[in-house]
């Protein structure tokens, strides 16, 4: 057994934290959240992810011919920790594109589609933004409900339905949609194909849905009569669901360390905030519950970091992660609401406003994760889904439904 | 970064959990909570014969040269099983001790012993308090000149009743204030003025409360030096909560598998209560709290290997230990229904150990506190 990176990772790390403490001087960021809501923050973290590009880090997962570092797991690990723990924006733009879109293209994109679009998201500009429209009004965790209708026509699929929750929609040039070509099959799962469309198209509607703290991050996405050429079909057509799986599967397994990274943050922050702040002449940190509600948080904090560990090994050595990226998932949004739960306790009354009042605590950091982790929880899968993928898959329990 | 474990590490598992499943399957458990001695000579001599005993001593004196991750591995083993007898209290609380701070005559005289199974050590600590910190500690030891004299009462002795030696923590420094003043002594479980008393426990797990009345021992029976009891107080704490991590750890592993083959296998409303989602969140819950522990328990064990200090990450262990035992037992018992709440059922065997293992090096209080503690609070 052996728990420490080697040194190049830790290299790497100390080069992140250079860049961070450089291009990020005087803003207080989480890594991920809200960058897409409003356009100055959108600028920055555009501006973020093309320098991302030319330090060699915003692909670096890619092998080198498509324009990666082909860099190993452990060296993504320490990236995804590092960059998330300084709030780094960015990284992910939009996150579909450098999340799986990049990557599922290799695995079962045609040439033509590799030769346009990979090079689009490796140079970190706005043309290689995407967004992934899998969810609709019918179609949530039961996913392969789907009813968006692709009728093909000559060298045309034409589209019509809606789709919903799709984040980064309102910026993203390209989407990754998971649409029905056929609607005559006994199982659902099958009839179901993939395509890239291109956000310019006519007949695409966007309207925004507010979260419940004003911030626009999903949207309302309606399609009448859009043409997609055929060349956009990705993989087989009808063969849909399973290569949505793969895709799904890239898009579980950073979960961890990127939240360990901003989680390790905002503890030191809330352990830095009871040492500084005096109630009634004693420090918050004098306090036997605020001290032990702490400490429960460094438990799960910990807990967190091994499981990522965890999974990070079994990738490098060939496991595909199945019920490990289900369990991170779920640990991530349990952990994230006990932090976020702890930390407004701690920062009390102050918890209800955000960073642009006049009376930010630790800069609004708090609160915003207070006020996204529900919607957290819910995207790329809820809990309860994940859990019901444990029960099947690592616990071998009968399918629950 | 690598979790897998050693070739030497697997083929220890694997010879652990096929002896004991032949040597002390639940009705051993059940005896043996209810005899006098609360262990199995034969089985003692059988574990020192396969080397368990000096597993990690130095060949020297009859041990192969283990590491502290091999032992962990051995421990989480005997948790899983339930392994009644003095395997703890006489190696992770004393010859371990014995190992860092003894000196050429000590480890000569008492490691090989062990090792081939001859003597039963344990740890004499707690007072009435129950509790761990140095201030808890008013057994006195005063120097007469030519003894030192031993005065006070422990309680919780694990297999007091059945040892050879004790090490006895004392107050030598009551001046001194705090941490400043405690001893360590080696101390001949015969000795006069020792007092024994059995404490009856629903683990059955021969727990005893040990009185010294002026009990002289000599200069050369303390371990490691006068009034630095404190570092190896410290040194307990960490090597044996580690260890005692392992155990649970292994226990919980136990109590999940049970529960997990039970919810497939019972029919209710004509399926598995297995396939229902209730059921299936409170088994996922305990498996991921599980294998959490796990990982946890190796990264402490591991730290301590490396030489780092890595007393958070062990009160952590602990403080996780205290809580996931508890809870897997509990929701154990709930998913087997009235079943897992009788006497016939393995289940109660971990139950029933529950709290021992809980305030044995410290309780979730005492573990909290010292993660806050380190985090700088």
């Amino acid at each position: 057994m052996d728990f420490k990176f080697g040194e190049k990772e830790e290299r790497l790390r100390e080069e992140i934290r250079q860049f961070a403490g450089v291009e990020l001087a005087g803003r207080n960021t989480i890594a991920g959240m809200e960058e897409e809501s409003n356009d100055e923050d959108w600028e920055f973290a555009m501006s973020m992810s093309r320098k991302l590009a030319r330090k060699g880090w915003l692909t670096m997962a890619w092998p080198k011919e498509y324009g990666g570092q082909g860099a190993s797991y452990f060296e993504q690990h320490v990236y995804a920790d590092e960059a998330s723990y300084w709030g780094i924006p960015g990284t992910s733009m939009g996150v579909s594109g450098i999340g799986w879109v990049g990557l599922s293209l290799m695995l079962f994109g045609s040439d033509e589609q590799k030769k346009k679009y990979i090079p689009l998201i490796a140079s970190g500009d706005p043309d290689g933004v995407w967004c992934t429209a899998y969810s609709e009004p019918n179609a949530g965790s039961d996913f392969a409900n789907i009813q968006t209708r692709a009728v093909k026509s000559g060298d045309e699929y034409i589209l019509n339905g809606q789709k919903i929750w799709t984040s980064c929609a309102h910026r993203a040039r390209w989407c990754w949609m998971a649409v029905r070509t056929d609607a005559s099959v006994k199982k659902k799962q099958h009839g179901i194909s993939l395509m890239i469309v291109d956000m310019k198209s006519p007949g695409i509607i966007i309207k925004p849905i507010l979260n419940y703290a004003g911030v626009h991050i999903f949207n309302e996405f309606f399609l009448d009569n859009v043409r997609v050429p055929v060349t956009n079909l990705v993989g087989t057509e009808n063969r849909g669901w399973y290569h949505l799986m793969q895709s799904l599967a890239f898009e579980r397994h950073s979960m961890a360390p990127q939240f360990f990274g901003s989680a390790r943050r905002i503890l030191e922050f809330i352990v830095k905030y009871a040492r500084e702040t005096t109630y009634n002449g004693k420090t918050l940190a004098s306090d036997p519950i605020v001290r032990n509600k702490i400490a429960e948080r460094a438990i799960e904090l910990d807990t967190l970091k091994l499981f990522g560990y965890e999974i990070t090994w079994k990738m490098s050595r060939g496991v595909i992660p199945v019920y490990e990226a289900a369990r991170n998932k779920a640990y991530c949004d349990f952990f994230m609401q006990r932090l976020a739960t702890t930390g407004t306790e701690i920062i009390g009354a102050y918890s209800q406003i955000d960073r642009a009042s006049r009376w930010p605590r630790i800069m609004g950091l708090i609160t915003r994760l207070y006020m996204m982790f529900p919607g957290l929880s819910i995207a790329a899968g809820t809990d309860e889904i994940q859990k019901n993928i444990i029960g099947q898959f690592k616990l071998g329990l009968p399918r629950a439904y | 970064m690598d979790f897998e474990l050693s070739e030497q590490q697997n083929m220890l598992k694997t010879m652990a959990r096929d002896f004991l499943s032949v040597e002390c399957n639940k009705v051993k458990v059940r005896d043996l909570e209810e005899s006098d001695t609360n262990y199995d000579p034969k089985m003692w001599s059988k574990m020192a014969e396969l080397g368990w005993l000096g597993l990690i001593f130095p060949e020297q004196y009859g041990g192969t040269g283990a590491d502290l991750l091999d032992l962990v591995i051995l421990m989480e083993e005997m948790g899983r099983n339930i392994t009644p007898g003095p395997f703890f209290a006489t190696v992770a609380l004393c010859a371990i001790p014995i190992m860092k701070f003894g000196n050429k005559r000590q480890q000569a005289n008492y490691l090989t012993s062990i090792a081939e199974g001859k003597s039963i050590w344990s740890l004499a600590i707690e007072e009435r308090h129950g509790g761990y910190e140095a201030s808890h500690i008013n057994c006195s030891a005063d120097y007469d000149g030519k003894h030192f004299v031993i005065n006070g009462e422990k309680m919780f002795v694990p297999y007091a009743h059945i040892a050879d030696y004790f090490l006895v923590v004392c107050n030598t420094g009551k001046d001194a204030g705090g941490d400043g003043g405690l001893t360590t002594f080696i101390v001949k479980a015969k000795s006069r003025g020792v007092k024994i008393e059995k404490i009856s426990t629903f683990a059955g797990d021969g727990q005893c409360r040990v009185r010294f009345r002026n009990v002289k021992v000599s200069r050369s029976d303390v371990l490691g030096r006068i009034n630095s009891g404190r570092k190896v107080l410290d040194m307990i704490m960490q090597w044996g909560t580690v260890l005692k991590c392992a155990e649970v750890s292994g226990a919980c592993q136990a109590v999940l598998e049970m529960t997990n083959n039970y919810a497939k296998e019972r029919i209710q409303f004509d399926k598995p209560i297995g396939s229902l989602m209730v059921i299936q969140h409170q088994l996922v819950d305990m498996f991921t709290d599980i294998e959490g522990l796990q990982y946890l328990v190796y990264y402490a064990a591991w730290l301590l290997t490396q030489g780092v200090k890595a007393d958070v990450q062990i009160s952590i262990a602990k403080a996780k230990a205290n809580k996931v035992y508890q809870r897997a037992c509990i929701d154990g018992v709930k998913i087997h229904g009235a079943i897992g709440f009788t006497m016939d059922h393995d289940l109660g065997c971990y139950f029933r150990r529950i709290k021992t293992a809980e305030f044995m090096l410290g309780d979730t209080s005492l573990h909290l506190e010292k993660i806050a503690s380190g985090l700088g609070l």
